[in-house]
């Protein structure tokens, strides 16, 4: 609730300004950077992303790292972004729209579709362009149940998304009684997605990159970013994450809009879990949860890619950025340590960056009214 | 003058005798969820004894129990949490932080005693939740974001403790709180008993002091409970500086249970902890919440979890009843809030 | 009580009464009610004019409040005495809920200076205010709903025995400030939540009384209550009154200020016109003074053919707790006003034409046929555009753009294959409507939230136009917004209804209805009244909508 508001406002008042400072006052140079600094997400990570690269190379060339942190580490490094950016578009869409929406059941999803992949490519020999299909299509129907649950019945995101996050994570253990699965087909699928390749024509002067990027990220960072900045439901889902009571003024349909992007989300999951699978040669059905689970990365990426966890706010280049960052910081931080301290920092490297990253949207908003 | 002689609504309150009689003071102490709980329970319960004989047996419910407490006892700071509006995703990993210095430094290194490895691992837990608290009181951004952020950092600090390896060798310093018959008086776990006991204490606090009412007002509305004269920042400071204490006395619960401590320990348990919380009925958009639901909650998880082994079934299946649970139960709340609000 | 049996109104008999002039309860049947209050009126009348000196509480002088370029007060004084009512009347606009902000402390006046029995003081927060006894009651009850009533009450001032909470103690001083309010002592513990909106204001009432206050601000409380617990209400004031709280109480209501009010002081264009004790008022009088002269706007003429038939028609409309027989007609190239003060059911009709809520009895009828829209797409797609009367909650999408802002509405249409936005088409729509419009905007791409009220206004507005529309309504057209984009509006308004839209405009500003209607209806408890034509003064219009309904002008009766 607001501050109260007597019955009936000034009629000939205009709105008393917001604290943001005019445009119009000139701003020095130094000034006009730090703006778009703190309020331009897209232009602080690219900034990050450069002076991270740059930082490794110049530990490298000093002989701070263990192997080299050349282009050609970069790009090998760039397996780990498949996933990750993909989940980050996953948690993009859920978060933009609003509500407290957010997903917690993507790695549990990811397992589950990842078994049925399994089943389907590995087991009853399935031609690989149907069992990726079904995968998807199952993972869509695991994320409508939270978009029923969420848009239709109100549940709140996080405690609906944790409930299907419980439910689909033991299913994916006892669908095939904790068994991976790892036939043939299964193991040659690394080949087929996840080796690095030389890219044809330029492929002498640049490094090799996974195929993962080319078979799975670039076409679903194009449909995403399609379908967010180009497509009548990309207009509806920033509008109600935006202000869902507008949006139904605006004769939006908020429920199926807001369904709709939680069954997105599942449909993405489907897809890691096809590429999950296809990194370890094999369907696990911890795959996505282990560890410290999918989720939380994937939603580390969506914030410090500038998603505004209220809704409204988010852009498929900020999850790009904050891709690369991670990932080229993590790829930088196994060189720069030994033995178990490379994945312990990226831990703490990643936990650091969120709150600097949180804290400073909480500051932009308070000093120049709004992120960018 | 003629208004006196109106027709009066209402009847006139009454005389000074009426008022001396007891009024209800508060709001029932259990509300309806948690009578359901209960009832559920004991469903549970009578079913799982008709199922297996076995359940009914010492050595079948003590560790359940016992396992109930540490989820409880964080359970209590995390009502309180997610009374005030907030939550606090970095339990499971400030566990991990708690235990490893607990067992690890205090213990097997430097074999101190219970008291003093109880005192290291509260106030570790303190701290902990201290830094949550300042960045979410003051920093004024969202809990989850800082607190997802902030179990990566406290997931690091174990890890470098940990030094990649399992710590071995434990002494059963923390027999008196552990699984094991010194853990027990008259056959209930001690583990139990604590968390009991805090609970009663903090149901208590949150019900009938000032500033235990304070929590709830500023889950319910930040802004009026700041006009009202609700010291809001120190309230939701304390609300995670408590969690972190009540995750370092769960930490020893939890290094009692064995001779050794692997990496992994504290991992998802943030997840039983919401669960917990949420299927004893307290409402996640803060306002709305009591103790004895969490209790509840952390009991029908754990005699799920048990009560599937029991059966025989797979483990994991209880993680699917887990969810179910959490459906249920609030949707159960979903459907009371929509007819009172219909009202 | 009898104040339910007050006889509907019908057109004809207020129109005799309201060219008699005087008003004095004509044949209808005199309410015993209103007889005896009158009465009551009558003897404090006299008991004041004779007796009782006036101690004075609090004295605001010279305040003047400026928001950016608009100035909300430029001169007012107010003056609050101990004992009594104190009614502050004034139209939209005219400064009086920035003058009772400043009492309470949410606004800083300008300049000024304010005195509390004697000492000069500052308020600068609203603990300023409380802690020198002042007490606001919103109209929107500011309660956490899942506490009880004494914990709400008690918020932040607990009563303590050693460590925790005081209940018997707590409860015993709820108990009686309830009864004070003729609650019953089980409220005590009632859920707020569980209570009706009434019972929340009351209880809000009873929380300002809490805190000793010995200044209270009523902010329309009659809005929301029924007959009966506005006598409640009236009872509790009286009781207030009598042990000396003074009461500050804001209403369009005027016929409720001659039952409770003992002084008027009636603000106009951001000046206080005076301050009247209510014996030497009339409903009229008071509507006069908050009026003004007399409006000489040239009127655009509109010749409507009465035999048109209607393109939208209510016809006997109702929505159970909100309106009933609800009778409107709009022909096309007309616009017709619906003027009702806060609480008379105004928008909540325009809600049922949109499909945002439904009606239960009666009908709409577009051209004739029946529909019965069952969303605003469906709405939409029956021709019908509606302006919400919340820009900001229900109309803006704050940090988006204006053509993001234009376009929401119609995505279908302004894309190719109902998929793809189609940007081009966007872009040029949007720099149509701002040019149309007179949108003052660097570019389509501007965030609407950083926009002057009236340039947002004019940005929602353009997207009702962006697929002519049948039917337009128009809730709260011009709330919010400066008087240069204000004319600017209604100028767009009368080019729709030239162009054939048949536009329905509903508003609680009195001198906007008036100008731009063709044909106003007063909306009243719910239920559409009067009808005036294109001649209406505001005295009428006003008079009919605040209380000038049963033939008498409220006057104490002695006084006659």
């Amino acid at each position: 609730m607001t501050v109260p508001t007597l019955s009936e406002p000034e009629a000939t008042t205009p709105d008393e300004q917001s604290g943001a400072p005019s445009p119009e006052r000139t701003e020095s140079v130094p000034a006009r950077i730090l703006r778009a600094l703190l309020t331009q997400r897209i232009v602080l990570l690219a900034v990050l992303v450069v002076a991270v690269v740059v930082y490794f190379i110049l530990l490298g060339a000093n002989g701070y790292l263990t192997a080299n942190y050349d282009f050609d580490y970069m790009s090998a490094a760039l397996i780990n972004a498949v996933p990750l950016a993909l989940l980050g578009f996953a948690e993009l869409i859920v978060i933009l729209s609003g509500r407290g929406g957010i997903d917690l059941s993507v790695g549990a999803i990811v397992s589950l579709a990842g078994m049925i992949f399994g089943f389907a490519y590995g087991q009853w020999g399935w031609p690989l362009w149907l069992a990726i299909l079904i995968t998807m299509v199952v993972g869509a129907a695991l994320g409508l149940v939270n978009g029923i649950l969420v848009a239709y019945i109100g549940f709140p995101a996080l405690i609906a998304t944790l409930a299907t996050y419980y439910a689909y994570k033991s299913l994916a253990v006892v669908i095939n009684n904790q068994r991976p699965i790892s036939t043939r087909p299964i193991q040659n699928l690394y080949d087929s997605t996840a080796r690095s390749v030389e890219l044809p024509l330029i492929g002498s002067w640049i490094p090799n990159v996974p195929k993962g990027i080319f078979l799975f990220l670039l076409p679903t960072l194009v449909v995403v970013w399609l379908l967010l900045a180009h497509t009548t439901y990309g207009r509806r889902a920033y509008a109600i994450g935006t202000n869902d009571v507008a949006a139904r003024w605006s004769a939006i349909g908020v429920r199926p809009t807001r369904a709709a992007a939680y069954t997105l989300s599942g449909a993405i999951s489907g897809l890691v879990a096809v590429v999950t699978v296809g990194q370890f040669a094999s369907a696990r059905p911890d795959a996505g949860v282990s560890g410290n689970g999918m989720a939380l990365p994937a939603i580390t990426i969506a914030v410090l890619g500038g998603v505004a966890i209220t809704g409204g706010i988010g852009r498929v280049s900020g999850i790009v950025l904050a891709t690369l960052l991670i990932v080229w910081m993590n790829a930088g931080i196994r060189l720069a340590f030994e033995g178990n301290a490379g994945p312990q920092n990226q831990l703490l490297a990643l936990g650091v960056l969120l709150v600097f990253a949180a804290l400073l949207n909480g500051f932009a908003l308070r000093r120049y009214g709004g992120a960018g | 003058m003629s208004v006196d002689v109106a027709e009066r609504e209402t009847p006139p309150s009454g005389p000074p005798e009426t008022t001396r009689r007891r009024h209800r003071v508060l709001a029932p102490p259990v509300t309806g969820q948690e009578i359901v709980l209960i009832g559920v329970l004991a469903a549970l319960w009578a079913i799982l004894a008709f199922a297996t004989p076995a359940f009914f047996t010492p050595s079948s419910i003590q560790p359940l129990v016992a396992s109930v407490a540490p989820i409880a006892l964080i359970g209590i700071g995390m009502t309180v949490v997610i009374i005030t509006g907030g939550i606090d995703v970095s339990v499971g990993a400030a566990i991990a932080v708690c235990s490893v210095i607990t067992a690890k430094l205090i213990l097997v290194q430097a074999g101190q005693s219970l008291p003093v490895a109880l005192l290291v691992s509260i106030v570790v837990g303190g701290l902990l939740g201290l830094l949550n608290g300042v960045l979410i009181a003051y920093g004024r951004v969202h809990a989850i974001i800082i607190t997802f952020g902030t179990a990566n950092i406290f997931l690091w600090i174990s890890l470098k403790i940990f030094n990649s390896s399992t710590v071995n060798n434990i002494p059963d310093t923390l027999a008196p709180l552990g699984n094991g018959a010194a853990g027990r008086t008259l056959g209930i776990p001690n583990s139990f008993v604590i968390t009991v006991v805090l609970a009663a204490m903090a149901w208590f606090y949150l019900r009938h002091t000032a500033g235990g009412r304070h929590f709830y007002a500023i889950g319910g509305d930040q802004l009026a409970a700041q006009l009202a004269g609700v010291k809001v920042r120190q309230r939701i400071l304390a609300a995670y500086l408590l969690t972190g204490l009540l995750v370092g006395l769960a930490s020893t619960f939890v290094v009692a249970q064995g001779s050794n401590l692997g990496q992994n320990v504290g991992n998802g348990k943030e997840l039983a902890v919401i669960a917990a919380v949420v299927i004893g009925g307290t409402s996640i958009t803060g306002g709305r919440g009591s103790v004895l639901g969490t209790v509840l909650g952390a009991l029908l998880v754990q005699t799920v979890a048990s009560g599937v082994t029991q059966l025989g079934w797979r483990s994991e299946l209880s993680d699917l009843f887990v969810g179910v649970a959490i459906i249920i139960a609030v949707g159960a709340d979903l459907i009371r809030e929509r007819a009172r609000s219909k009202r | 009580m009898a104040a339910d049996e007050r006889p509907d109104v019908l057109s004809e008999d207020l129109m005799t009464t309201a060219s008699t002039g005087d008003g004095t309860a004509g044949g209808s049947a005199p309410l015993a009610q209103d007889q005896r209050s009158g009465e009551a009126h009558l003897e404090r009348a006299s008991g004041t004019a004779t007796a009782e000196p006036r101690t004075t509480r609090l004295h605001m002088s010279d305040i003047a409040k400026r928001f950016g370029a608009v100035r909300a007060i430029r001169h007012a004084d107010m003056t609050v005495d101990v004992g009594r009512v104190l009614a502050v009347v004034g139209e939209n606009g005219a400064g009086k809920s920035t003058l009772i902000k400043i009492l309470s402390g949410a606004v800083i006046a300008d300049t000024g200076t304010i005195t509390y029995e004697g000492r000069q003081v500052s308020i600068r927060s609203t603990s300023d205010a409380m802690a020198l006894g002042i007490a606001t009651v919103y109209q929107e009850p500011q309660l956490f709903r899942e506490l009880t009533v004494t914990e709400n009450i008690f918020m932040g001032r607990e009563i303590r025995k050693g460590g925790r909470i005081d209940w018997p103690a707590q409860t015993q001083k709820v108990v009686d400030l309830l009864a004070l309010l003729e609650l019953p002592p089980r409220y005590a513990t009632a859920v707020v939540g569980d209570l009706s909106i009434a019972e929340q204001q009351q209880v809000s009432i009873a929380k300002a009384l809490a805190g000793d206050a010995n200044i209270l601000i009523l902010d329309e409380p009659s809005a929301i209550l029924t007959d009966a617990e506005i006598e409640v209400l009236f009872r509790v004031v009286r009781r207030l009154t009598e042990s000396g709280v003074s009461v500050i109480y804001i209403s369009h209501r005027l016929d409720e200020l001659f039952r409770i009010a003992h002084d008027v002081l009636v603000m106009r264009d951001g000046r206080t016109i005076g301050t009247y004790p209510i014996e030497e008022l009339s409903v009229r009088k008071v509507v006069e003074l908050m009026v003004g002269g007399i409006l000489t706007d040239t009127k655009h003429e509109r010749k409507i053919d009465p035999e048109t038939q209607p393109r939208l028609e209510l016809a006997g409309l109702g929505r159970r707790g909100e309106y009933q027989d609800v009778n409107v007609v709009v022909r096309p190239g007309e616009i017709v006003g619906l003027f009702g003060l806060v609480g008379s059911g105004v928008s909540e009709i325009a809600d049922s034409i949109y499909g945002i809520d439904h009606a239960d009895s009666g009908q709409i009828l577009l051209d004739g046929r029946s529909v019965a829209p069952r969303s605003p797409l469906h709405a939409q797609r029956l021709g019908i555009g509606l302006l919400p009367a919340d820009r900001k909650q229900q109309g803006m999408f704050s940090f988006q753009s204006i053509m993001f802002n234009i376009s929401v509405g119609h995505l279908t249409l302004l894309s190719k294959l109902r998929v793809w936005v189609d940007r081009v088409r966007e872009r040029k729509v949007a720099q149509d409507m701002i040019t149309r419009l007179a949108v003052k905007t660097p570019s389509e791409n501007q965030p609407i939230g950083a926009m002057s009220g009236g340039n947002a206004q004019k940005v929602v507005l353009a997207r009702q136009l962006v697929e002519r529309p049948d039917v337009l309504v128009l809730a709260e057209p011009t709330q919010g917004v400066d008087v240069g984009a204000k004319e600017e509006i209604h100028r767009i308004i009368h080019e729709l209804a030239d162009a054939g839209t048949a536009v329905l405009v509903v508003t609680s500003d009195l001198p906007e209805a008036i100008r731009i209607s063709d044909r106003l209806q007063v909306v009243r408890n719910g239920t559409t009244t009067v009808e005036f034509g294109p001649n209406a003064t505001q005295v009428d219009v006003l008079a009919a909508a605040a209380g000038d309904v049963d033939g008498h002008d409220g006057r104490a009766k002695g006084a006659a």
